[in-house]
């Protein structure tokens, strides 16, 4: 046993202890944190100059394909 | 086995005069080296978006992913949904407009700004033994696929896609690579489509193919019950299935949540979609700023298909062939046993859309890269447009004859194609986004920092490589380090770690880099105005 070994073996007792319902939480919580950091994006990052219409600003589809993501961690 | 009819052949044929034909009228165009790399710097956000999609899922995909998710289920989706989706979006609103703005040609290059020639130089070898070896890779896998239905030998296979593909990016550029793309981009997810129609159908509709699916998974966890060998803790047992995302950190998968979170989700993504200069080169080449950003939220919409159209194929040969040894013939046996003629015709179209779709985009990236980071750099500094645009001809050129070659090379290798894939990028994909993000995000970074904790990041992840191997840890008296089948997930976090952590170190020992110099190279310095 090499001593990255010792950190190999250490790391994984502690991850195994970590049930599938923390981990779920986690992986949709990412999700959920970059949704909410492109909701607080300035309008003017993204949108293109002289934009009159709403589906000209990325944060709407950039929210939709997130969403989907939420949904199908939330799921499966 | 069953052959094509004659109609499959003219679909087929129709689909490759048309990529042709498209590719060498954008040929026709090409006129300086800027055009030919850059595609003059005029794509627009829709062509690139379907392009980043369709350079991404190549024949290795289609195959390697159908395969995965036929061994090792559904999780293998994670590679296009939270191994693609984050990424992508934070990409485009953080690191893409950056990039854009500072009018480089290549991530190498921008590199040499930020730090100095020698971590230039490094990240580019990478680049290019990775682009090169996955070329043999893509024409091996498609020659694998390709000669069960065409009647033609491997070889055969390999010297006609080469041919094909060689043609159109050697005339065209990005601009052919990426208009083509876009077309492939179509063709791939209608035929993958309709083999997901076809195969749900096949198996009774939705609902019975749930039915079939649980049932089949019941199958085989008696099997691993009854698999005294294999001792799983009773929760990893019940976690495995085959329709989950998230598995057990230790399922018996190359894809525990572990690998996929911390792996793939935190460094392999971010790396690819911010570092890849084949992906990268894209949206270098949009018309403005928020066609760069638009592209990559528009592929990232499009990736929310990909996995249902390419792995759940995979879930249903897993139900259909259940006896099946070999992941990777999970999609031949698809189409052998459900398409009918015509149809057949219309999938290899999209098979070949997939594959040409990376081929075309590695061989016009590491053209880029050999021209502009080597040939320019260290030979011709005041090479003229012009002449550039004749090497980098001649470098693509150059790149297909290896590409054949390499994929004559591998033939003699078993190893799934996915995992010598995967493996590969995570190399080096650690060490290269902790030099990325160090670069962008930390003013205090060093050339020096970087170099070493690159190199030392690199030789670490094949140190890791090396002694999971059966051959070496058995000489050397120890167990494999891993106690997954396939840790390559594995090999960059750690890579990563050690990286970052020894650009942090030395970074602080050493002399920071003047101010003057890292001005609009890093965030929350002088903003940048578009370069070039």
């Amino acid at each position: 046993m090499t001593p990255l070994h010792h950190i190999g073996n250490f790391i994984r007792d502690l991850v195994v202890q970590i049930p599938l319902w923390c981990v779920r939480a986690l992986f949709v919580g990412t999700l959920i944190a970059v949704f909410l950091w492109v909701l607080r994006l300035p309008r003017e990052t993204t949108t293109p100059e002289n934009a009159t219409h709403w589906y000209q600003n990325l944060k709407v589809w950039a929210c939709l394909a997130l969403a989907i993501q939420i949904l199908i961690y939330s799921i499966f | 086995m069953q052959t094509l009819a004659a109609l499959d052949y003219a679909i087929i044929l129709v689909y490759l005069i048309g990529t042709l034909a498209l590719g060498l009228y954008i040929g026709s165009k090409i006129k300086t080296g800027s055009d030919y790399f850059l595609a003059g710097r005029r794509l627009p956000w829709w062509a690139i978006g379907m392009s980043l999609v369709a350079t991404d899922i190549g024949a290795v995909d289609i195959v390697g992913t159908g395969g995965a998710a036929y061994q090792h289920g559904m999780a293998v989706g994670n590679f296009e949904w939270i191994g693609c989706v984050p990424a992508m979006i934070i990409g485009a609103f953080v690191f893409i407009p950056f990039f854009w703005r500072s009018g480089v040609y290549t991530i190498p290059e921008y590199m040499e700004r930020r730090f100095n020639v020698a971590v230039r130089s490094a990240l580019a070898v990478c680049w290019i033994i990775f682009m090169a070896c996955n070329l043999g890779i893509m024409l091996l896998a498609s020659a694998k696929m390709m000669h069960v239905h065409l009647g033609m030998t491997v070889n055969q296979c390999i010297y006609l896609t080469a041919f094909l593909v060689g043609v159109y990016t050697i005339s065209g550029g990005l601009a052919a690579v990426v208009y083509t793309d876009m077309i492939q981009c179509i063709v791939m997810i209608g035929g993958c489509l309709l083999v997901l129609v076809l195969g749900v159908i096949d198996l009774g509709g939705i609902e019975s193919f749930h039915t079939k699916i649980k049932a089949q998974e019941q199958i085989q966890r008696q099997k691993q019950v009854a698999d005294t060998a294999k001792e799983k803790t009773a929760s990893a047992a019940q976690g495995e299935l085959h329709t989950s995302l998230i598995l057990p950190a230790d399922a018996d998968t190359p894809f525990p949540w572990t690998g996929i979170f911390f792996g793939l989700a935190l460094i392999l993504s971010p790396s690819y979609w911010i570092g890849n200069q084949a992906i990268v080169q894209r949206s270098l080449g949009a018309r403005s700023e928020f066609d760069a950003k638009a592209a990559y939220i528009w592929g990232a919409l499009l990736k929310n298909l990909i996995p249902v159209i390419v792995a759940v194929p995979g879930l249903i040969a897993f139900v259909k062939f259940p006896e099946l040894t070999d992941g990777d013939q999970a999609f031949p046996e698809l189409i052998s046993h459900l398409l009918p003629v015509g149809l057949k015709g219309l999938f290899l179209a999209a098979f070949l859309a997939a594959l040409m779709s990376s081929i075309d985009s590695y061989l016009n990236s590491a053209s880029t890269i050999v021209t502009n980071d080597f040939y320019k750099r260290f030979y011709r500094k005041n090479a003229s447009d012009e002449s550039l645009l004749k090497i980098g001809r001649i470098v693509t050129l150059l790149l297909v004859f290896w590409a054949i070659g390499f994929s004559f090379f591998l033939m003699s290798r078993s190893e799934g194609i996915y995992t010598i894939f995967q493996t590969l990028m995570a190399f080096f994909q650690g060490p290269a986004l902790a030099i990325l993000l160090t670069g962008l995000l930390w003013k205090r970074a060093t050339g020096i920092a970087a170099f070493i904790g690159f190199f030392t990041g690199v030789c670490f992840s094949i140190t890791l490589f090396t002694l999971n191997q059966e051959p070496v840890y058995t000489a050397l008296g120890i167990d494999p380090l891993f106690q997954i089948s396939e840790p390559f997930l594995y090999f960059s976090i750690w890579a990563f770690v050690v990286s970052f952590s020894l650009i942090v170190i030395i970074s602080f020992l050493t002399k920071p880099e003047p101010s003057e110099k890292i001005e609009g190279l890093v965030f929350g310095t002088k903003s940048q105005k578009r370069i070039g």
